[in-house]
């Protein structure tokens, strides 16, 4: 079935930047299914070597000759950009205020306008519970959803949802800032599930293991279209007991991870946890029951490479 | 103005000088304190398994059941909607609706958020699709409610609107209050519910309207993601419990509205629950994700009604055609009209102590 769109949706999709969106396509497809690593101890953590880290990872996911060449051509000045934080784990499993104050100040740099950078999460509350502090900041504005919702639902396969008018509406260029850990029901929680919580009614899609549900949500036009890059703060990584924190399941897996793949950063992380719980003699997320069969959908979907065999590590 | 703000400035307009009074807005970003859940069970990694509706989510820590408004936390299952209601109104009771209890009463009829199932045609989806920290709620405990009906001379409290289940802790709570104030307790669900929270909260009601949805499995599963069986069996519950029972299905142009399945349907409810439980066909109109079908022809309902009395259930209604005889009572007996309605409103009650005046037959129901 294929998403079905409002007229307000097309309305406010047609208002999308589109040189700026061809740009980013044009960018995104030169970087195929590469996930970029740079290594990054938790101990290690100031801001310097939060920016280093980032710096390294986008321009080993992207080929870029730096990191502000990269955002240029992923993010370009005249986007107003959304980075969605996975916030729900609190501070011991969110990403680093530092690593995000470091993308900010990057997209400054490149050219984006303090005004138009948007770091958000499902509340406030879950923002303060991370480390962040919501307002004005001095690269971005950090803000909750809360309850600013589209009035009527949008269509996309099986999901039907209010979407955040941040994300609808406000925001012309998205990224997902997450984190490498294990989820429940959906397997794994890293760029991919962190778009739940831009919808009202998240706990509608579960059943499944959260298949095809995550898959269609992907597909909707505001996120295809949309979500320019993924960024996983995986100085620490949790290999079960998610989507809380839980400290017993907790590795140093020492990287930031990059990807403009709507999906690869997802099966690179689904495969370094099966590797650390077998190497803890646990069973494999298919074993355990919960292998994220979404990604497969959403590669059949077209969105992006899912298949952790053929996603390409680049080391940067 | 949207639905939900609309639900909100009805409870605002109602409680307004109440005890409630001033508490109403929740700041979206408050913690929901929540109180532990009464049916569910501990599994191993702190997870645990929800037992109040047939879905028996396994929850996370950190996470919600299917109804958006049950948490586990650190392998604890809260209900966050106890005394947390979004709407609160006085309606009368034949908008539920019940044509067989105290008709021309008025039912203090209250909602919190959240629903157990997803149907596609939701009439009020801006309460129940939502979760209690995205609507705007306000703390009335369960004696508060239950004194409230009291004092706006309302015989009966209603929980309805949105999913009676995922606020079950709520309703037998202010059930038990409100039984002690002489007024009695109505549900309007869904009836997707497991048997024990059923069957203990059952001795509290005084009457239990069931959304039967459709007579086919694939249209719950399809439609709203839930279960036909589990539904069919709380019915036999409630009716063996000696609970007050009437049924309403929706009908949907195309989806639900076949002759074979109307027949099966009135069967089935003369065979397993007996041919006196009324049963209220009603039209659908378009709305939330179901927009693309007309609203329900009349001639399918009245084909309906012609079907079920076939079958030879005894009361058989017609909703949202106000003015449309088939909202009439008649007597089974001797075909006196009993009750004439308009809407919502019962312009006459012929029934002396629950019988016919012409023949003397007993009507069934709850009417003194």
């Amino acid at each position: 079935m294929s998403p079905r769109l409002s007229r307000r949706d097309l309305a406010r999709l047609a208002g999308l930047a589109v040189p700026g969106a061809l740009l980013a396509r044009r960018a995104r497809a030169a970087a195929g299914a590469r996930v970029g690593l740079a290594p990054l101890a938790e101990k290690e953590l100031t801001p310097a070597a939060a920016r280093s880290a980032l710096e390294k990872a986008l321009v080993a996911a992207t080929g870029a000759t730096s990191a502000l060449a990269a955002l240029r051509a992923l993010l370009p000045a005249t986007e107003t950009v959304g980075i969605k934080l996975n916030c729900l784990a609190g501070r011991g499993m969110s990403p680093r205020p530092e690593l995000v104050e470091a993308l900010a100040a990057l997209l400054r740099e490149a050219g984006v306008g303090r005004e138009r950078i948007l770091v958000f999460e499902r509340s406030a509350r879950e923002l303060r519970r991370a480390g962040f502090s919501p307002g004005e900041r001095e690269n971005y504005r950090c803000v909750g959803i809360d309850n600013d919702y589209d009035p009527e639902p949008s269509t996309s396969g099986s999901i039907g949802s209010c979407f955040a008018r941040l994300v609808s509406t406000t925001c012309t260029a998205l990224v997902s800032f997450g984190v490498v850990k294990d989820h429940d029901l959906a397997g794994v929680s890293a760029g991919a599930k962190n778009w739940y919580g831009v919808i009202h009614n998240p706990n509608k899609y579960h059943d499944g293991n959260c298949d095809p549900y995550l898959a269609d949500l992907l597909r909707h036009p505001f996120l295809r279209q949309k979500v320019r890059l993924t960024i996983l703060d995986g100085a620490t990584a949790q290999c079960h007991g998610g989507p809380a924190f839980r400290p017993d399941a907790t590795w140093p897996l020492g990287v930031v991870a990059a990807s403009t793949d709507l999906l690869a950063a997802d099966a690179w992380a689904w495969r370094v946890m099966d590797g650390e719980r077998q190497r803890r003699g646990m069973p494999t997320l298919a074993a355990a029951g919960r292998p994220p069969r979404w990604l497969a959908t959403a590669q059949g979907y077209g969105l992006g490479v899912g298949d952790p065999a053929r996603v390409e590590v680049v080391r940067g | 103005m949207h639905r939900r703000a609309f639900l909100g400035a009805g409870a605002a307009c109602l409680l307004a000088g109440g005890p409630a009074a001033g508490q109403r807005s929740r700041p979206p970003d408050l913690h929901l304190e929540g109180r532990e859940a009464s049916w569910y069970r501990r599994l191993p990694d702190r997870r645990v398994e929800c037992q109040l509706c047939p879905r028996s989510c396994q929850v996370a820590d950190q996470e919600r059941g299917g109804c958006g408004v049950r948490e586990n936390r650190r392998g604890t299952y809260y209900t966050l909607v106890h005394s947390l209601p979004c709407t609160v109104h006085l309606d009368p009771i034949e908008k539920k609706p019940f044509f067989h209890v105290l008709p021309g009463a008025r039912a203090l009829s209250w909602a919190t958020a959240g629903c157990n199932v997803e149907c596609k045609f939701c009439q009020n989806w801006e309460i129940s699709q939502f979760r209690p920290e995205q609507v705007a709620s306000f703390p009335m405990p369960p004696e508060t409610l239950a004194r409230q009906a009291r004092q706006a001379g309302a015989p009966l409290l209603s929980a309805t609107y949105s999913e009676p289940v995922v606020f079950w802790e709520y309703v037998r709570d202010t059930a038990q209050a409100a039984r002690g104030l002489g007024v009695r307790t109505t549900v309007v669900s869904n009836g997707y519910i497991q048997e024990a929270p059923l069957k203990e909260v059952l001795p509290h009601l005084a009457a239990f309207k069931v959304d039967l949805k459709s007579f086919r499995e694939s249209f719950y599963r399809e439609v709203l993601r839930g279960e036909l069986r589990p539904v069919l069996r709380a019915m036999e519950i409630i009716r063996a419990a000696g609970v007050w029972l009437e049924i309403v299905v929706l009908l949907i142009p195309t989806l639900n509205d076949s002759e074979a399945e109307i027949r099966d349907l009135a069967r089935w409810v003369k065979g397993h629950l007996g041919s006196e439980v009324p049963v209220h066909f009603t039209r659908f109109h378009p709305t939330y994700r179901l927009t693309n079908l007309p609203p329900t022809p009349v001639a399918t309902l009245e084909r309906a009604h012609a079907i079920a009395r076939a079958e030879e259930l005894a009361f058989v209604y017609l909703g949202n055609l106000p003015g449309h005889p088939a909202e009439n009572t008649l007597c089974p007996g001797c075909g006196e009209v009993l009750i004439r309605r308009a809407g919502f409103a019962v312009r006459e009650n012929r029934l002396r102590r629950g019988a016919c005046p012409a023949c003397a037959r007993p009507i069934p129901g709850v009417w003194a």
